[in-house]
């Protein structure tokens, strides 16, 4: 069953290099694997990659290469499995929480009952965090509610708002510029400075939506 | 022991060192973003090279002290006043209480950063002081400065070392700029003739410039993606095109992860200078082999040591 198939990794600057993967999963295993390893400044998962950073004035480009081909293919699962505790999070949707709720229910052809129903009746998991500080893309979405992008981006959008685009649920941790149609907001704090560990949210982690008011329609 | 400001400028940031091993948080560097500059800054007045100081752009503040300090401007070159008495820039300047400390509008480059011994009082978020504007996070109130704001600053020993940069380490301004290269991950999405145009284009600084990145002007590159890419880490310095073919050159609050072809990266020798690109500024990029970018660092750090000894972390 293992299969010894050094990684493929290319190099994608004087002191990056780019390690390809199936999906956001394996991207996430195999960061948290090289994480650890403080040769890496940056250990970046993408939905289909791993870009890694080290000190070039430290070790030579060829160094650095291999000492990824050196990691065996099978150190990479796609993390199936991991759950854990399932986080609930409460949502007011709609009104000025939420104010592409009601265009984007016109959009899709259902009530803002009916997508709020969608959105809270399944489980979710976030995938990974990126574009922005705890910026959370958050897999599980009903395929009826695939949203397109705001035509113009919004300069800034709350923390906690709550968008869809595509087959993600995305959270915003902090206020930030945003071109995702915001359905809602979630009353809970998903960054707090104070702490060590300020993200509220990490790739694996399973969520739930509840409803704690809807309003517009 | 603060600082009053009069006038805020354009957009005058606390900066500090960057915010490293975050990105895959989606935390993006943050820091001055000429590190070089501000660190030049910093070891006149007698600070760690990334001591908190302020960023200026474009346009500078207008500070009244309410304490004597020690203070010294750097990067782009810009008009510096101490009560209607120009100052210059590389020097160390004695402020006295009730002193009114002017900088003006830059010429060459863009921004300027002013250290203060001590360096100003500020806590550290996410490890670092420095201001990420689009989240509000560090600096002054996460915010850019406003006039009325008062900056404390950090009391102690202030113990000068030198008067004034030699002539020989300060940096060149210039308005025609040169960025050494290497090829960037999805370098295949651009047509032969678009990687061939990016390292032979004259290229012009366009006016959307910030922070975050700027776009470049010159002719439109070829780039195929068969729709959008797959979200992937991006870097201070990565260059991406998308398909409306417009190049844009990220700067040091890039986003941490983007979907356009990344077709070049800044080599880390001149990431720095990609915060002093002007709009209207001439831009050429010089590709180089990953090899070739490792000797042209160490050559920098060498020229740069003597001068800055800690060269290799700042840039």
């Amino acid at each position: 069953m293992t299969e010894y198939q050094a990684l493929q990794v290319r190099t994608c600057g004087d002191d990056l290099l780019s390690i390809a993967v199936a999906n956001v999963r394996e991207a996430q295993s195999l960061a948290a694997l090289l994480r650890p390893d403080s040769f890496w400044l940056e250990v970046v998962p993408g939905l289909d990659s791993v870009v890694v950073q080290y000190d070039a004035a430290q070790s030579r480009p060829e160094h650095a290469r291999a000492r990824l081909e050196g990691l065996p293919r099978n150190a990479v699962d796609d993390g199936a499995g991991k759950s854990g505790t399932i986080l609930e999070i409460a949502v007011c949707y709609g009104g000025e929480d939420g104010p592409d709720l009601a265009r984007v229910c016109s959009e899709l052809g259902m009530s803002p009952t009916s997508l709020v129903a969608l959105h809270t009746g399944t489980d979710h998991r976030v995938e990974m965090l990126g574009f922005m500080p705890g910026f959370a893309y958050v897999s599980g979405l009903d395929p009826r509610l695939c949203a397109g992008r705001l035509a113009a981006p919004r300069q800034r959008v709350p923390a906690g708002a709550v968008g869809i685009n595509g087959a993600y649920t995305g959270l915003y941790a902090l206020p930030g510029p945003g071109g995702w149609p915001i359905i809602g907001r979630a009353a809970m704090r998903l960054f707090d400075g104070a702490k060590d560990d300020p993200f509220l949210l990490r790739p694996g982690q399973s969520v739930r939506f509840m409803a704690e008011c809807t309003s517009g329609g | 022991m603060s600082i009053l400001v009069e006038r805020p400028g354009l957009q005058t940031t606390v900066q500090a060192g960057p915010r490293t091993g975050l990105r895959y948080l989606g935390v993006p560097a943050s820091g001055a973003a000429d590190a070089l500059a501000l660190a030049l800054a910093n070891r006149l007045v007698g600070n760690p090279p990334f001591a908190a100081g302020l960023e200026v752009t474009f346009d500078g503040p207008t500070l009244v002290f309410d304490t004597p300090a020690t203070v010294a401007l750097t990067g782009a070159d810009c008009e510096l006043t101490l009560n209607a008495c120009t100052c210059p820039a590389h020097e160390v300047i004695r402020v006295r209480t009730g002193d009114r400390l002017a900088i003006g509008a830059s010429r060459t480059g863009v921004r300027a950063y002013l250290a203060i011994a001590g360096g100003l009082l500020v806590s550290a978020v996410l490890g670092s002081a420095s201001t990420y504007l689009p989240a509000g996070l560090g600096g002054h109130r996460g915010r850019a400065l406003a006039a009325g704001d008062t900056l404390d600053t950090v009391t102690g020993p202030r113990t000068p070392q030198d008067c004034r940069t030699p002539d020989a380490y300060r940096p060149m301004l210039t308005h025609a700029w040169a960025l050494r290269v290497c090829p960037g991950a999805d370098r295949e999405s651009a047509t032969r003739d678009a990687l061939s145009a990016l390292t032979s284009t004259n290229w012009t600084v366009g006016r959307r410039a910030d922070r975050m990145g700027l776009e470049l002007e010159g002719p439109l590159l070829g780039v195929t993606t068969g729709g959008r890419m797959p979200s992937a880490a991006t870097f201070p310095g990565t260059l991406q095109c998308p398909e409306s073919g417009v190049p844009f050159l990220l700067g040091i609050d890039a986003q941490t992860t983007g979907g356009y072809p990344r077709l070049l990266q800044v080599n880390r020798s001149d990431r720095h200078l990609i915060g002093q690109l002007r709009p209207g500024d001439r831009l050429r990029l010089l590709l180089r082999t990953p090899a070739q970018a490792a000797e042209e660092l160490r050559e920098k750090h060498e020229a740069w040591r003597r001068w800055l000894p800690d060269i290799a972390a700042i840039i």
